[in-house]
């Protein structure tokens, strides 16, 4: 990979771009949803960016079953299924994006369609000032954006050629040259913790605790800025000696930075678009909630904060 | 001629009116005696008799001062009498028949016939029906505000902000001694003369206005009482005197803003800078009361109840006391934070250079809920007025926005719209034959148009409809300077055309030939729907040829009732609003087309100027009653965008889109654009360097306006169902704001339909 000459024309799979949003990294920026992960989290918001192939996501609400998708998918992976409505083989979708055009209720929306990284620069370098002027600029999401990598690095290269200053968000848990490589062109990564246990971690969202935190302590090598983002779930991590451990080994990481992001549920109806079941709890929390396991933090010698 | 009904509704009257103060029989002999002095000279010249019928009115129609109010002069208006604009009584000499009808309702039944006896001879003078008969074309052009047409037209001055600097420096004394010098070198102008009867008028009404301050001493409190006494003293000091302080500066200004019957103030914060920062240095004022000064100025202005009016702008290039201007506009700042009324329209205009503390005061205002300040930026706007209006940058720079957000010259130019017309009204039509869907009147004014399937490329087609808007822009033009012609003959606006460049020097009224700048402004709705259409119809049937025109049009005449998916693929079409080069490259092309054709009309017909305003009251939703399901998705009867918005809801890509959108228009083609933006208070207050940073960008980048409202979620939906707890939530409409639940359902719905920018935009 290192001697490759970037392409503007590499294809990636794009759940989908976010303009002006203020959740992913500093100031106003773009942000590039990428297809596929590793891991399975069960509370994830985007659970449709999960696989590496694309997906349809389906609403019933806004469905009047007229079955139109059905007789345009070119790859016959929509056939009439129970009580009327359209059934999904989401596995053999090629991302063409047919049947949501042709869908009169909008009840379908593909994820992972093939976009270059020229149609895809092209939509975010329609922000440049603004991100310059709010010290905002571009953060490359998923899903897990190292699992395309050598699109990512086009991207990375093409907003560097732009002057627009970027940002990752991972969770880590990819090889760990492939976060090397990517760290020079990268002015920010958010790297999400999301248990210390490898066992629980393994059980609940299949990751790599082990992976994870040999490739933070790595990225701290590099000077990179990083921020250490911990996802506060009720059940699985919002406990005080899980957080404990949790910082402990961010610290031993040689970061110093960690934001707490508070467990929402606005992901829930995209479960049953998706044809997922949904079993953590519908109730989100709030900033206060985390109060104490930010002041646990801070005597730790940590710079915490709910993000 | 077209027929019509003189008791429509002439314009948008959101706000409640209060009733006037004087007994119903004592109205009724002012009404009566106004109309025998108007008959008794109507052989004298219109300007000796203009004065005489406002001898008549002032100043009889004074109301009596009120307890919190620091500067004396309130005004009741009757159905019959004088005026400039339609939202306060009148234009001209005038009756409006539908508050005169309202009001003989009240009378005794043996009072009545003298009001019929009154409603049958204005009928024949009243000078907006004069021009109505003159001028309105059966099934082409209407009155205001009759949305059956697809073109309006009325007579009337609005927007004029007066030469206050002259009138400040000069004072009433210098004034006349000014009249008095030019009519010794022109004996026998009757303007002249006039002008200086109106001035008689304006010493009359201080005088009036002080007895009535001196004999409420007596019951008040020795506090009132000192301000009653220092109110009478300041009236007594400006019946001849120039100003000196500051209280005397706005009481000048006041009484000689509601004599002259205009109801936009101009540049206040340079005119009263200096008067401020003097009283400030000296003692005479504290900061304190400076403030009380400006608040019951805030309530003066927010009691006249215009709507759309009341426009006080502050900052901005092209101030002669930028220092001291600085000082009124931060009191200014705060007292538009702390009242949050609907009037006065408190605008700022900024440019790059604009301070930090500025900015900052202006975003706390707008993130308190107060919907003001509006923003203009002079880097953009400046320039564009000097090209548009054909005057040179420093004239221009004394632009300033009336209204919805029409510019005028200040003290040199009028702008008043006399005209509106619904783009995308007459693109149904045109795509219906020339009859309009909504009532099968033809409305095609005897252009040929084909079939629609005889239009072989988008070319064509787009080129029919333009021969159609040329049809209609041609009469835009002649209807707006018959406007002009009608007002002249009948009237001189004395007091106005006294405090406007170059009336007094050339000694002619401002539509004789007095006013430097004879401008006029056209206000265009419809414009996204009509090109959101165009891009639909380009895209499904030339460039995807799914489906035929003729199939667009059968779609359209049926509602989209049987037409769904087609209705669906129209809705998925680009849409304006969305940063998308295919959608913002179509409006921009009809843009051009419509303002460039009537900037190119007004100079052939020998305006100054006449420039579309992209401005909005409430006309958007009212129209779209009024007209048929569009090619955009749109249903028949459902709003229009608001202004140059796009359609609520149609923008899906965040704010930076949206506002790359609005800066396609080029701001040189046309004198305002009202752009509207939504933001929850989380948004706009947790993220205010965000916001700042994205107002600036956005100006920047050529955008030249914003309009700001910060509201919560289900704070709208939640004032729709309980109108009761929420008697003052303030929202912008888009060119003026109003108290959200004072609003008809159709425009609450328009407003609800509208985007909100909030923080879960983006979540992982």
């Amino acid at each position: 990979m290192t001697s490759r000459i970037p392409s503007a024309e590499t294809v990636l799979r794009v759940v989908s771009i976010q303009r002006f949003s203020l959740q992913d990294g500093p100031g106003i920026r773009t942000t590039v949803f990428l297809q596929g992960c590793p891991l399975h989290c069960p509370w994830c918001a985007n659970p449709e960016s999960r696989p590496l192939h694309p997906v349809q996501r389906h609403s019933v609400g806004k469905c009047s079953r007229c079955l139109r998708c059905a007789a345009v998918c070119p790859e016959g992976c929509i056939q009439p299924g129970p009580d009327g409505f359209p059934s999904f083989d989401r596995k053999s979708c090629i991302g063409c994006g047919t049947c949501e055009k042709t869908c009169p209720g909008g009840a379908i929306s593909v994820s992972g369609k093939p976009m270059t990284v020229r149609e895809i620069m092209e939509t975010v370098g329609r922000d440049t000032d603004y991100y310059r002027n709010s010290g905002g600029g571009v953060t490359f999401s998923g899903g897990e954006p190292l699992l395309q990598p050598e699109g990512l690095m086009d991207l990375l290269e093409a907003a560097k050629d732009q002057g627009i200053d970027t940002a990752i968000e991972t969770c880590g848990n990819v090889p760990t040259e492939r976060i090397l490589q990517a760290a020079p062109l990268t002015g920010l990564f958010l790297f999400d913790i999301k248990h210390d246990d490898p066992v629980v971690l393994k059980k609940v969202t299949g990751g790599d605790a082990d992976l994870i935190f040999r490739n933070l302590a790595a990225l701290s090598g590099t000077g990179r800025k990083v921020i250490a983002r911990v996802p506060c779930i009720p059940g699985f991590n919002l406990e005080e000696n899980v957080l404990r451990d949790i910082y402990t080994r961010i610290a031993a990481c040689g970061i110093g930075t960690v934001r707490l992001l508070p467990y929402h549920t606005y992901g829930v109806d995209k479960y049953r678009e998706l044809s997922l079941p949904y079993t953590f709890p519908r109730k989100g929390i709030g900033n206060e909630d985390l109060e104490a396991f930010v002041q646990m933090g801070r005597r730790m010698g940590l710079d915490v904060q709910p993000w | 001629m077209a027929i019509f009904n003189i008791e429509t509704a002439q314009n948008v009257e959101i706000s409640k009116k209060i009733p006037c103060e004087k007994p119903l029989l004592e109205q009724l002999e002012i009404m009566e005696r106004y109309t025998s002095v108007y008959k008794a000279r109507l052989g004298s010249s219109k300007e000796m008799r203009e004065a005489a019928c406002l001898e008549v009115l002032y100043p009889t129609l004074f109301r009596h001062i009120q307890d919190q109010d620091l500067i004396a002069g309130r005004l009741d208006f009757l159905p019959i009498g004088f005026g400039c604009v339609t939202s306060l009584g009148g234009v001209g000499h005038y009756c409006v028949f539908r508050k005169l009808k309202a009001f003989r309702a009240q009378l005794p039944e043996e009072e009545r016939h003298r009001v019929d006896t009154l409603y049958r001879y204005w009928e024949d003078h009243d000078l907006k029906t004069t021009y109505n008969k003159e001028t309105l074309r059966e099934g082409v052009l209407g009155m205001f505000i009759d949305t059956e047409y697809p073109m309006i037209a009325t007579a009337r001055l609005s927007g004029m902000m007066l030469d206050y600097p002259t009138l400040l420096s000069l004072g009433i004394g210098g004034l006349r001694e000014r009249i008095a010098g030019r009519l010794r070198e022109d004996p026998g102008n009757e303007f002249l003369q006039a002008g200086l009867l109106c001035l008689d008028i304006f010493v009359r009404s201080a005088e009036a206005l002080k007895q009535d301050a001196l004999s409420q001493r007596a019951a008040a409190t020795p506090e009132r009482a000192a301000e009653l006494a220092r109110m009478a003293e300041v009236l007594e000091k400006i019946k001849e005197d120039a100003p000196s302080t500051f209280p005397e500066a706005l009481q000048l200004l006041w009484l000689y803003a509601l004599l002259a019957g205009v109801i936009n103030y101009g540049r206040l914060d340079d005119f009263l800078g200096p008067f401020l920062a003097n009283d400030l240095a000296s003692g005479a004022l504290t900061e304190q009361e400076a403030y009380r000064y400006v608040k019951s100025l805030w309530t003066l202005i927010e009691n006249r109840r215009t709507t759309v009016n009341g426009r006080i702008i502050v900052g901005g290039r092209g101030r002669k006391h930028p220092k001291e201007a600085d000082i009124f506009l931060h009191i200014a700042m705060k007292v538009a934070r702390d009242c949050r009324y609907v009037e006065p329209q408190f605008t700022l205009r900024l440019d790059k250079d604009t301070s930090e503390e500025i900015w900052d005061e202006a975003l706390d205002a707008l993130g308190a809920g107060a919907t003001y300040p509006t923003l203009y930026n002079d880097d953009v706007e400046v320039p564009a007025v000097a090209y548009g209006m054909r005057i040179d940058e420093k004239a221009a720079e004394q632009y300033v926005p009336f209204g919805c957000t029409e510019f005028v010259i200040q003290g040199q130019s009028t702008g008043t719209p006399n005209i509106c017309i619904n783009l995308l009204k007459i693109l149904t039509i045109y795509m219906n034959g020339g009859v309009d869907p909504e009532d099968g009147i033809r409305k095609d004014g005897g252009v040929p148009i084909k079939p629609l399937s005889e239009y072989r490329t988008f070319e064509e087609f787009y080129d029919g409809y333009k021969k159609l808007l040329d049809f209609y822009l041609d009469l835009s033009a002649q209807a707006q300077y018959h406007s002009y012609e009608v007002m002249n003959r009948e009237v001189a606006f004395l007091f106005t055309s006294l405090l406007m460049d170059d009336c007094i020097a050339r000694g002619k009224a401002l539509l004789d030939g007095g006013v430097r700048y004879l401008g006029g402004t056209n206000e265009t709705y419809g414009n996204i729907n009509a090109s959101d259409s165009l891009l639909a119809v380009k895209t499904l049937v030339f460039d995807r040829k799914k489906y035929t025109l003729e199939q667009v049009g059968a779609a359209m005449l049926a509602n989209f009732e049987g037409y769904e998916a087609l209705r669906a693929d129209c809705l998925r079409c680009d849409k304006y609003g969305n940063d998308l080069d295919t959608a913002d490259s179509m409006a921009d092309d009809l843009y051009r087309f419509v303002a460039k054709g009537v900037r190119d009309r007004g100079i052939a017909v020998g305006m100054q100027y006449f420039l579309i305003v992209i401005s909005n009251n409430q006309l958007n939703t009212e129209w779209g009653l009024k007209t048929g399901a569009s090619p955009d998705g749109r249903l028949r009867g459902m709003y229009m965008n608001p202004a140059n918005n796009p359609q609520g809801g149609a923008d899906k890509n965040g704010p930076t889109a949206m506002l790359n959108s609005l800066t396609r228009f080029d701001a040189r083609y046309h004198a305002g654009s009202v752009q509207n933006i939504k933001f929850t208070p989380g948004m706009f207050n947790r993220h205010r360097d965000v916001i700042k940073s994205l107002f600036k960008t956005y100006f920047a980048r050529g955008g030249c306006h914003l309009m700001v409202t910060v509201v919560d979620h289900g704070v709208l939906e939640d004032a729709v169902k309980h109108p009761e707890n929420y008697p003052n939530l303030i929202v912008r409409v888009s060119g003026f704001s109003a108290v959200f639940v004072d609003l008809s359902p159709e425009i609450q719905q328009e407003l609800l339909s509208r985007v909100l920018y909030d923080e879960q935009n983006s979540l992982r």
